[in-house]
């Protein structure tokens, strides 16, 4: 197996571990699907580092992996050991519905990706493909997820997403950036936990859907 | 040593300190001289600009031409107004024994760590250190927001967190693809994001690349600056927050977020011709401006009521860009440092009033408030005037150089619907205002008695604000006009 094919497995294994996020409504499951996504994302980043021997995507894969596939899912894992729920409700749309809607997502996501000057070939385009599919689909698992945990590993698998745009058709975001970008986004969940628990100490859910009192 | 460094220094230090504790009359003169000290090294910034210099930091990614410059000012001088404000306000909660020592903390520290962000988000040159600091304003207002700690507050909280984190993620997204659009001819290293290079460089960019950049990047910051329809976290933070923060978001970050769109716009502008992002600003704002208009007629609170006002103001600034030319750029700068002087006096008054009635919802508060605080009543129909745009204050000026830009150019009709609009705004804005503030006095028997308007340190603030603004509309100082012809160079494309 070459590396052009370790790449597209990849980055296809990416967009199935999204589809079964989808699909998926245990959320220890669903946590430790968002935790294989990011391990692929970063053997994506070491595999072009060696190909392209652009060795400060080592760094990219090093971060993505420690972070997003050991620290926050164990981070997430703790709080719903601490709050004791542990299982999506109905979402809003049913799982049959919610795959055939992500189908369409992915299509539309390879229509936009065939305009980029990498794309009309090879490796590049099923990148840009699968990571444009990927954050229509983290935005619809949004929208249609009712409980602040799921919430928080769609904003997740839209940046993974984005991170994804980033290592395929960039020549490497700068280090400084790179390692400011890596410490927000670390903060933001740390900070989306904290919130998560004191919904739960007010309101004895995290169901966001009961997050209904403000209007007009 | 260089001036960038202290104006981000100051108010970084005096986070600290704040956010670990020590006496309480400590905290305050630490926090209220601190923000001083940075007001005034934003103003030495400023003038050292007018000089001639372009201060920068770290290889240009901080770099402060005309319009960083006018941000940076605007946001030093609303961060020193609420740190002022902010000591009364919280003295005014601890002796109705309503604040724990969370909450001490949060505030004297969370509040100059607001400012730092902005501020660092004024000075970005470097479109990857411009999304760490908006990033970095996003999840230093949080706790603001969840300041009291009720159910309303933690839902107004998540909402705008977890909004905010999908806007930035877009942001990213388009930061990324601008990148990309670049296809190695930005150069290596750290200064390959620099807006300058990009500027430099635009006519080697992809266009489908940064066409799809720039949309992603003008609605992930359109989400920061409460454009609709990405504006729905904006109301319910502008509740909940108490009013100090409140008038950072508003001022503070509204301007800060606005900064990031003209970046981006400026890029587009420059490889792709005005029209393309021009005309998405023009649709997001002329949205803004006419979904704020039914709500501002329904409205059943004093603060979202502020909310919807400012979505108003930002969607007539984007107008202003969106409509191009010397003339639009120019009304839309002017009138975002008039509304950054306006804006403080209506938070501050409707602050008190909230404060004074524990509620900020028209029926805890009751009509007829001038007979019970005729002051704050006084201040709050001062900035009724001022805000909606009605002669002689300032927003009235910079609304006429816009209304006047847009029926000049190419889109008469888009113009003359926000004229209307603007229209029954300040209807509805002075209708619930004027019912608020004059109507009958309430039912003397009611038992729920407000506590007596004080003159103290947060009462003075509103009252130099108030001043401020109103001088503001007849003498604009000579510094402060060359910084906004300065920045509307900026945005014509010229240094």
């Amino acid at each position: 197996m070459n590396t052009s094919d370790l790449l597209i497995l990849c980055a296809a294994g990416m967009l199935v571990t999204g589809y079964l996020m989808v699909g998926q409504k245990a959320l220890f499951t669903t946590i430790r699907l968002f935790g294989i996504q990011s391990l692929l994302l970063g053997v994506v980043a070491a595999t072009i580092a060696v190909t392209e021997s652009r060795h400060e995507l080592f760094l990219t894969a090093g971060i993505t992996v420690a972070m997003k596939a050991v620290l926050i899912p164990w981070f997430l894992m703790r709080i719903i050991d601490r709050i004791g729920i542990n299982r999506e409700i109905e979402p809003f749309l049913n799982v049959p519905v919610s795959l055939l809607v992500c189908l369409g997502l992915t299509v539309v996501g390879y229509r936009v990706s065939t305009g980029f000057p990498e794309g009309a070939q090879g490796v590049r385009h099923h990148l840009i493909g699968v990571a444009l599919s990927m954050l229509l689909i983290g935005m619809f698992l949004m929208v249609t997820r009712k409980k602040a945990i799921t919430q928080i590993l769609a904003l997740l698998t839209v940046e993974n997403a984005v991170f994804l745009v980033a290592v395929g058709v960039t020549p490497g975001m700068p280090l400084v950036v790179e390692l400011g970008v890596a410490f927000d986004v670390i903060v933001a969940v740390l900070v989306l936990g904290v919130l998560v628990q004191r919904l739960v100490a007010r309101f004895e859910s995290m169901d966001v859907s009961r997050l209904s009192q403000l209007k007009g | 040593m260089n001036l960038l460094l202290w104006a981000l220094g100051v108010p970084l230090v005096t986070a600290a300190v704040g956010g670990l504790g020590g006496p309480r009359r400590f905290k305050e003169i630490t926090m209220v001289g601190g923000l001083l000290t940075t007001f005034a090294l934003c103003i030495a910034i400023a003038f050292e600009f007018l000089g001639g210099a372009i201060p920068s930091a770290f290889d240009e990614a901080l770099r402060v031409d005309g319009l960083s410059a006018l941000v940076l000012v605007l946001c030093g001088f609303v961060g020193l107004l609420s740190a002022c404000y902010g000591v009364g306000y919280l003295r005014r909660n601890e002796e109705r024994k309503l604040v724990t020592p969370r909450m001490r903390r949060e505030f004297y520290g969370l509040i100059p760590a607001y400012v730092f962000a902005m501020l660092l988000v004024a000075m970005s040159n470097n479109l990857g250190i411009l999304w760490i600091a908006v990033e970095l304003t996003t999840l230093a207002s949080v706790f603001l927001i969840t300041f009291h700690d009720t159910g309303t507050s933690l839902e107004a909280g998540w909402k705008f967190l977890v909004l905010g984190s999908l806007g930035l993620a877009f942001a990213l997204l388009g930061t990324v693809l601008l990148y990309a659009a670049g296809q190695g001819h930005l150069g290596e290293g750290m200064a390959a994001l620099n807006w300058t290079r990009f500027i430099e460089s635009a006519s080697k960019l992809h266009p489908f690349t940064l066409r799809l950049g720039v949309v992603f990047a003008l609605i992930g910051y359109g989400t920061k600056a409460g454009l609709a329809p990405m504006h729905t976290w904006k109301p319910d933070a502008y509740r909940e927050a108490p009013s100090p923060a409140g008038v950072l978001m508003a001022v503070g970050m509204l301007n800060g977020a606005l900064y990031c769109l003209l970046r981006i716009h400026l890029i587009s502008a420059a490889a792709l011709g005005p029209t393309f992002s021009g005309d998405l600003l023009l649709g997001l704002g002329l949205l803004s401006v006419l979904i704020a208009t039914p709500f501002i007629l329904i409205q059943w609170n004093l603060k979202r009521l502020l909310a919807y006002s400012s979505i108003e103001h930002v969607g007539i600034m984007a107008i202003g860009i969106g409509l191009g030319g010397e003339a639009g750029a120019f009304g839309a700068l002017l009138h975002m440092t008039y509304h950054s002087l306006a804006k403080p006096v209506a938070f501050f008054s409707a602050g008190t009033l909230a404060q004074l009635h524990s509620s900020s919802n028209f029926d805890r508060i009751g009509s007829g408030t001038f007979s019970r605080a005729p002051v704050a009543s006084g201040l709050l129909v001062l900035a009724t005037l001022m805000v909606t745009g009605s002669p002689p204050f300032g927003l009235f000026f910079s609304e006429m150089i816009i209304l006047r830009a847009g029926f000049s150019g190419p889109h008469p009709a888009v113009t003359a619907v926000f004229l209307a609009a603007l229209v029954i705004l300040f209807c509805g804005f002075a209708f619930q205002i004027g019912g608020l503030v004059l109507g009958p006095p309430r039912d003397p028997n009611d038992r729920r008695v407000p506590r007596p308007e004080q003159l103290d340190i947060s009462m003075a603030t509103a009252l130099v604000a108030a001043v401020l603004a109103m001088v503001s509309a007849f003498y604009l100082p000579a510094w402060l006009l060359a910084l906004v012809r300065a920045a509307t160079r900026v945005v014509m494309g010229g240094a």
